[in-house]
């Protein structure tokens, strides 16, 4: 008999995903999909604000990585008053920056959380410790010396933000054209040399390079598994600058295959002419693709691990993270590295980049200038934006049309973890080959949870930006029969 | 009516210094869950504890442990939809590792045991939560959390 096997709510995630295990009468799996049961609304309800609000309030999608929705949202806005990227006009030198430093700020904060909250526990304590104590809890009373500089860096990233934006959380800087604000040489200051209670930029980079020593550790003596944990191919995907490295702030959309040739490449504003979204009813999240390449070949990965693979190189100013690079090429021989626990090793090495590239623009005086916007000449209004941002998760979309009052009658919003959902269900698909397929008894075991939690969460999903809906995440596990009846069934709670 | 627990230790104007900290718990965009941000409001409408630092936030965060870190004194203020809360509860809270961390919110016991395990030491804690009865998308207390905030209120200046 052919059973349905079921992982509701998926825990430690952004927001509430259900997974489902379907298996035939040979005990072999034959298909394993991701839900994503949340509803999605900020797309609708944005429709008939004022334009200029979509960055403020798109931004409240997520309490995480609101710094990408907003500075999407101002990129999509520059273009709609006539001096974005779409007209050709390139952004003053101070606004452009005062953006990426954000931009940065966020990453790292987001990345930090991401890694040292959710995924370091899994590496310290083992995919099969129990719950309680596989988060940054139990790291506390494991090694709160560890959590001591977690909450630095975090608290280093917020400041950052703050410095920027105003607010640690959902601040305003970018308006249409450039930034309302730039970076005071206080608090610039502060940032680089630290004070009481706040760590300096070189601590930064200090802890930076302690978290992928953590990964580095754990590679090493689990490298076997490591390596063979969901091996899945997938095209990957990112902006990037005119070297073709990435660019998390503006660029083109580059798309590579398995031996890094380059399979497309565009303009961001023709996203429409390149990628369809495909439904399922089984969930509220979409599923993009490339229309040249059809549904299952061309779903792509974004992310860290899309992004180290695209990217050739960083730059000379950032010499630690570019070494860092380079080991993590080697390891794969310049081809693609499809291994899904390598995301982490990825994102430990995006830490330490977006920590020097900060020291980049912590050092450039155009931070202080007072030339902060470029005003739009008479009739420049075009009414109609994208803007697209390498989010931590990956690469982000808005889409935004407005009627000639200015009010939006249409709002598109591509999200990472949207990107991201085909592979993200052959991620699970492969986990649960590796435990269940040819087994007689295919039992639900703490095991098999944990390991199809641990490979989604190497993604870092955000299923709330995702759907745009906030969530929870406690652990429900079912198996069911073909015909729809209970076989079996375990709860887990987040507390 | 349950209005106040055990301890009715807390005089505002014992947290008018530098080392205190009252921290609002909350989102202004969900009606009731408003009602933490709402008290913030009303100590610096009428200018009460400037010395103190003032803060708003959506939920906790683990770095909250390091600005604990730095105080003698927090009282917390968050809406509740606890049913033996009526009106509003004054409690004292003990540093406990409770493990309901998520990336997106962490618990005042959490946040105090992560304090003290980290920075070898702990402020003493009050949670004055006031009960809410709507958490819908939507600005604006409701008239009943509104009452229960003005209760609050009232026994902080008695108690001033």
């Amino acid at each position: 008999m052919s059973r349905k096997l079921i992982i509701d709510p998926v825990s430690k995630i952004e927001g509430h995903g259900k997974v489902v295990v379907m298996m035939d009468d040979n005990n072999q799996v034959t298909d394993a999909k991701l839900h994503v049961v949340e509803f999605r609304g900020f797309e609708k309800f944005i429709q008939g604000h004022p334009y200029w609000e979509a960055p403020m309030l798109l931004q409240r999608i997520c309490g995480i990585c609101f710094v990408s929705h907003h500075l999407c949202g101002a990129k999509a806005l520059d273009d709609m008053v006539g001096v974005g990227y779409s007209t050709g006009t390139p952004m003053l030198p101070t606004p452009e920056k005062v953006r990426r430093l954000a931009h940065y700020a966020q990453q790292l904060q987001s990345h930090v959380t991401a890694y040292f909250y959710c995924i370091v526990p899994d590496m310290l304590f083992g995919m099969d410790a129990a719950p309680q104590q596989r988060n940054v809890v139990g790291l506390v009373e494991a090694d709160p010396e560890l959590v001591k500089r977690v909450v630095a860096l975090r608290k280093w990233g917020q400041e950052g933000i703050k410095s920027v934006l105003g607010k640690r959380m959902h601040g305003i800087n970018s308006i249409p054209g450039g930034v309302n604000q730039n970076l005071s040489q206080e608090a610039r200051d502060r940032l680089v040399n630290g004070e009481d209670g706040l760590i300096s930029l070189d601590q930064v980079i200090d802890y930076a390079q302690d978290g992928l020593k953590v990964f580095k550790d754990f590679h090493d003596k689990n490298r076997a598994e490591v390596d063979a944990f969901a091996e899945v191919p997938a095209l990957n995907m990112c902006l990037v600058d005119e070297k073709g490295n990435v660019d998390y702030y503006h660029g083109k959309m580059r798309i590579i295959d398995k031996d890094k040739n380059i399979i497309e490449e565009l303009d961001y504003h023709d996203y429409l002419d390149y990628f369809s979204e495909a439904t399922e009813e089984w969930s509220y999240m979409k599923f993009p693709f490339l229309k040249a390449h059809g549904r299952e070949a061309g779903s792509v990965r974004v992310g860290p691990l899309a992004r180290v693979n695209v990217t050739k190189s960083y730059d000379d100013s950032c010499p630690l993270a570019k070494a860092a690079l380079e080991e993590f090429h080697d390891y794969t021989k310049g081809k693609a590295n499809d291994m899904t626990l390598h995301t982490n090793w990825a994102r430990a090495i995006e830490i330490l980049h977006s920590a020097e590239q900060m020291k980049v623009l912590l050092n450039d005086p155009d931070l202080q200038k007072e030339d902060l916007i470029l005003t739009p000449v008479d009739n420049a209004w075009t009414g109609e934006g994208v803007g697209v941002v390498e989010a931590p998760r990956g690469t982000l979309l808005h889409h935004y049309r407005a009627n000639k009052e200015g009010n939006i009658t249409f709002a598109n919003l591509v999200v990472a973890t949207t990107q991201n959902n085909t592979v993200m269900n052959r991620t699970v698909r492969s986990v649960a080959d590796s435990y269940l397929g040819g087994k007689e008894q295919a039992e639900i075991t703490e095991g098999l949870m944990n390991a199809i939690e641990v490979g989604i969460r190497a993604y870092d999903p955000c299923l709330s930006c995702a759907t745009h809906a906030m969530g929870q995440m406690p652990l429900v596990v079912k198996v069911l029969g073909a015909d729809g009846k209970m076989i079996d069934e375990k709860y887990r709670c987040a507390s | 009516m349950r209005i106040v627990a055990e301890k009715l230790d807390v005089i505002l104007a014992d947290y008018n210094n530098s080392s205190s900290l009252i921290y609002g718990i909350g989102n202004i965009g969900r009606q009731d869950d408003g009602l933490g941000w709402a008290f913030i409001d009303w100590l610096e409408e009428q200018s009460i504890c400037p010395k103190a630092e003032l803060m708003r936030h959506y939920q906790l965060h683990l770095e909250d442990a390091d600005l604990i870190s730095y105080k003698k004194q927090v009282l917390f203020v968050d809406a509740t939809k606890v049913p033996e809360v009526e009106s509003f509860l004054l409690e004292k809270i003990e540093p406990k590792m409770d493990f309901s961390f998520s990336s997106h919110a962490i618990s005042i016991p959490s946040i105090m045991a992560t304090c003290r395990q980290c920075f070898e030491k702990v402020p003493e804690v009050q949670l004055l939560t006031i009960k809410g009865y709507e958490w819908e998308l939507q600005l604006g207390l409701t008239e009943k959390a509104k009452q229960n905030l003005k209760a609050a209120i009232d026994f902080f200046k008695q108690n001033h």
